[in-house]
């Protein structure tokens, strides 16, 4: 593997997720797509410290990781309360405030 | 490494190790505290948050911190200043009203207050990407849970879901933008990632920064990334929108502040035409959005999109007058919209236009303040907002961007428009409930601070000029 | 570990992935011909059963559907669980660079552990992690 190689298929994982977190109705699912799109960054920056012997990249991904756990802890935190207030997490039922 | 060598290094965060240890301290009370007496916890916020304010006045932190990472400078005291202000009338907001709404879970709401203070603060001197993306996170998770406080009201988890996800997007955004671009400079000094991204200007390193830069488009809520941002303030507890209104926009331009100035000025230079547009886009989508509200919280949000419109047009300039007009700008904002908010949290309610009916009636003083903050809103002379604006043009158009001073002016008139909206149900519509409003003493407290920001500063903006003045110096050389 | 990044790399990466590549065509070569064979011959189950329409579960007989809802609970177990999951991914690397880093690093990680361990009894205070 090269790099160009390891990039693309970042690439093609970071735009997965994207289409993912833009099209899926389920609010499960636009995490699961977010979350693609925070591996792909992990690969990015793992891939880049590899082949530039450099160890900053490691130490961001570290980072990265962690922030996104974060993150969807408090996603799915929010997740369960949607589904006790209205009983399904759809995302587009979520929708009765005005334009 | 001796200790005299590590006081060195921690020097310029003092005001930061101030804010950490309050919260600390805030959050082992809450747990050992019974349930009965946690009112104290939010006197223990508001007192690490002034702490915190006098340590940066009086100390002036300065230097460099863990090596290259964080810097302490005039700007980060301007800035830190304007947070930490702004995390204090949320706390204020909160410190009564909390009492009697959630009595069990007011020493959370000042402890995310704190959090995302202290990720604001630490946003201001960051130099390094990881530095940078920590803090900014931790600006933003404690907000989510904010957003989703009134946990059984549907309206309360669309406007927290919508942040979220949207955040979430942003957040791998911009850790995908940020990350190719430091992989690419094979280091994760901002200025050296801006320096490389220049030098070695591949479509990649330009696709990365453009995803960066919608990424944070999304957390500052500019049009086309708006959608989430009168959803959330509607369904979001009124104290926190006055949190929610002001200090994430101006961290999110803080942030775009220390990417794009890092380096010698090229990714400013190649970004700006995306910022122009953006800016552009913001300032007359949020204008004419706000015109058709019926309610004031999504009026006053559409209307916050098109002041950080005003905002992104300063930091798309770039020179050193263009940022001391934007650190003045951010104060302007601070009063004015944590005011608005302030007043819209003191009448209750559900934040309609109606629910402003014949408020000058039923409150007097709190009508005539909420005038004040709307005519700042509006720009109307000796009010801050009016210098505000007045400065930024005036640079615009030194920087020939005469089209935007004149489109910016035409569409303000328009704003004035649906300001008065309010306006005029607080002074000329009878009220459906005649009662007098009671604003608890905190709140009060709080929206007397804005109105003499507001007004103060707009009687002698000379001070803060020139304070703006120093610290864009400090960023921009 | 590290090859360096030159031309000629192409060809003996070739060499190397030429297994691989082997195995995935023949991946892709056994349902096909399956197919194919199956379409030629004309092969189709006259028979409905019962057992032909459950999902397979390695020959044991099924045990209710697999799409079940898990206990909210659980997903607040899980979080906590996550904070400590995080937390080990800091201290491997710490750990092992413990060695050149001298004792500002070990005064560091304390006071990281220790803000950790006030969100833990945090949590504990909450009792997030009783079973109910």
């Amino acid at each position: 593997m090269t790099l160009p190689l390891t990039l693309s298929v970042a690439a093609i994982l970071f735009a997965l997720g994207v289409f993912g977190a833009l099209t899926r109705r389920n609010a499960i699912g636009v995490l699961m797509s977010i979350e693609l799109m925070a591996n792909a960054v992990n690969i990015n920056l793992v891939a880049f410290a590899h082949y530039t012997n450099g160890v900053a990249g490691q130490t961001f991904a570290l980072f990265a990781m962690a922030l996104t756990v974060v993150e969807v802890a408090v996603a799915l935190a929010i997740v369960v309360l949607l589904y006790r207030t209205r009983r399904d997490i759809q995302i587009d039922l979520a929708s009765e405030m005005q334009r | 490494m001796t200790p005299e060598m590590v006081w060195v290094g921690l020097q310029p965060l003092s005001a930061d190790l101030v804010l950490t240890a309050g919260l600390l301290s805030v959050l082992t009370a809450d747990v050992l505290m019974p349930p009965g007496a946690k009112r104290v916890l939010g006197w223990g916020a508001l007192a690490t948050l002034i702490t915190a304010f006098v340590a940066l006045i009086v100390l002036e932190p300065t230097g460099w911190s863990f090596g290259r990472s964080y810097h302490g400078d005039a700007f980060a005291t301007f800035v830190k200043a304007v947070f930490y202000i702004g995390g204090a009338l949320a706390v204020l907001a909160g410190l009564e009203s909390s009492e009697s709404r959630w009595p069990r879970r007011q020493g959370e709401y000042h402890l995310l207050i704190l959090a995302s203070t202290l990720g604001m603060s630490l946003l201001a001197g960051a130099k390094d990407v990881i530095t940078l993306v920590v803090a900014f996170e931790l600006m933003g998770v404690p907000l989510y849970v904010l957003a989703a406080w009134s946990r059984d009201d549907r309206r309360g988890t669309e406007g927290a879901l919508k942040l979220l996800l949207s955040g979430g997007v942003s957040t791998a955004a911009i850790l995908y933008g940020l990350g190719t671009l430091s992989g690419l400079a094979s280091s994760t000094q901002l200025e050296l990632m801006a320096n490389h991204a220049t030098m070695m200007p591949t479509p990649f390193a330009a696709i990365a920064a453009a995803i960066a830069l919608a990424g944070v488009g999304f957390k500052l809520g500019v049009v086309p990334f708006h959608f989430w941002v009168p959803d959330t303030y509607e369904g979001s507890p009124s104290p926190a929108v006055v949190f929610l209104a002001v200090g994430p926009k101006i961290a999110g331009l803080v942030a775009l502040v220390q990417v794009l100035l890092a380096g010698d000025d090229g990714l400013r230079l190649a970004s700006w035409a995306p910022l122009v547009a953006l800016a552009t886009l913001s300032m007359l989508a949020g204008n004419l959005l706000a015109l058709n509200q019926s309610n004031a919280k999504r009026l006053l949000a559409f209307s916050g999109v098109a002041h950080v419109g005003l905002m992104l047009l300063a930091l798309a300039m770039g020179t050193q007058d263009a940022i001391a007009s934007l650190l003045f700008y951010t104060v302007a904002y601070l009063f004015t919209n944590a005011g608005v908010f302030l007043v819209v949290h003191a009448l209750g309610g559900d934040g309609s236009i109606a629910s402003f009916d014949g408020l000058a009636r039923r409150n007097a003083g709190l009508g005539m303040m909420m005038l004040v903050f709307l005519l700042s809103l509006g720009g109307i002379p000796f009010a801050v907002g009016f210098w505000a604006k007045l400065y930024l043009f005036l640079v615009a158009w030194g920087e020939g961007l005469g089209w935007f001073v004149v489109l910016a002016a035409l569409v303000s008139v328009l704003g004035l428009f649906y300001y008065l909206r309010i306006a005029r149900a607080m002074f000329m519509n009878p009220p459906a409930d005649p009662t007098p409003v009671k604003v608890d003493t905190s709140t009060a407290i709080a929206i007397a601070v804005c109105v003499f920001g507001v007004v103060g500063v707009g009687l002698y903006p000379g001070p803060l000029v020139a304070a703006a003045e120093v610290a864009a110096r400090a960023i921009v050389p | 570990m590290r090859r360096p990044l030159s031309p000629g790399l192409a060809d003996d990466m070739l060499e190397q992935w030429a297994p691989a590549l082997v195995f995935l065509a023949m991946c892709f070569a056994a349902p096909i011909s399956m197919l194919i064979g199956a379409a030629v011959l004309r092969v189709r189950a006259r028979t409905v059963t019962p057992a032909r329409l459950d999902s397979y579960e390695c020959g044991e007989e099924v045990d209710g559907s697999a799409w079940i809802r898990f206990h909210p609970r659980y997903y607040i177990v899980a979080l906590v669980f996550v904070l400590f999951d995080v937390e080990a991914a800091f201290l491997f690397p710490w750990a092992v660079s413990l060695e050149g880093a001298g004792w500002i690093a070990l005064v560091d990680m304390f006071v990281f552990l220790g803000i950790l361990l006030l969100g833990w009894a945090y949590a504990v205070k909450k009792e997030a992690i009783k079973w109910q």
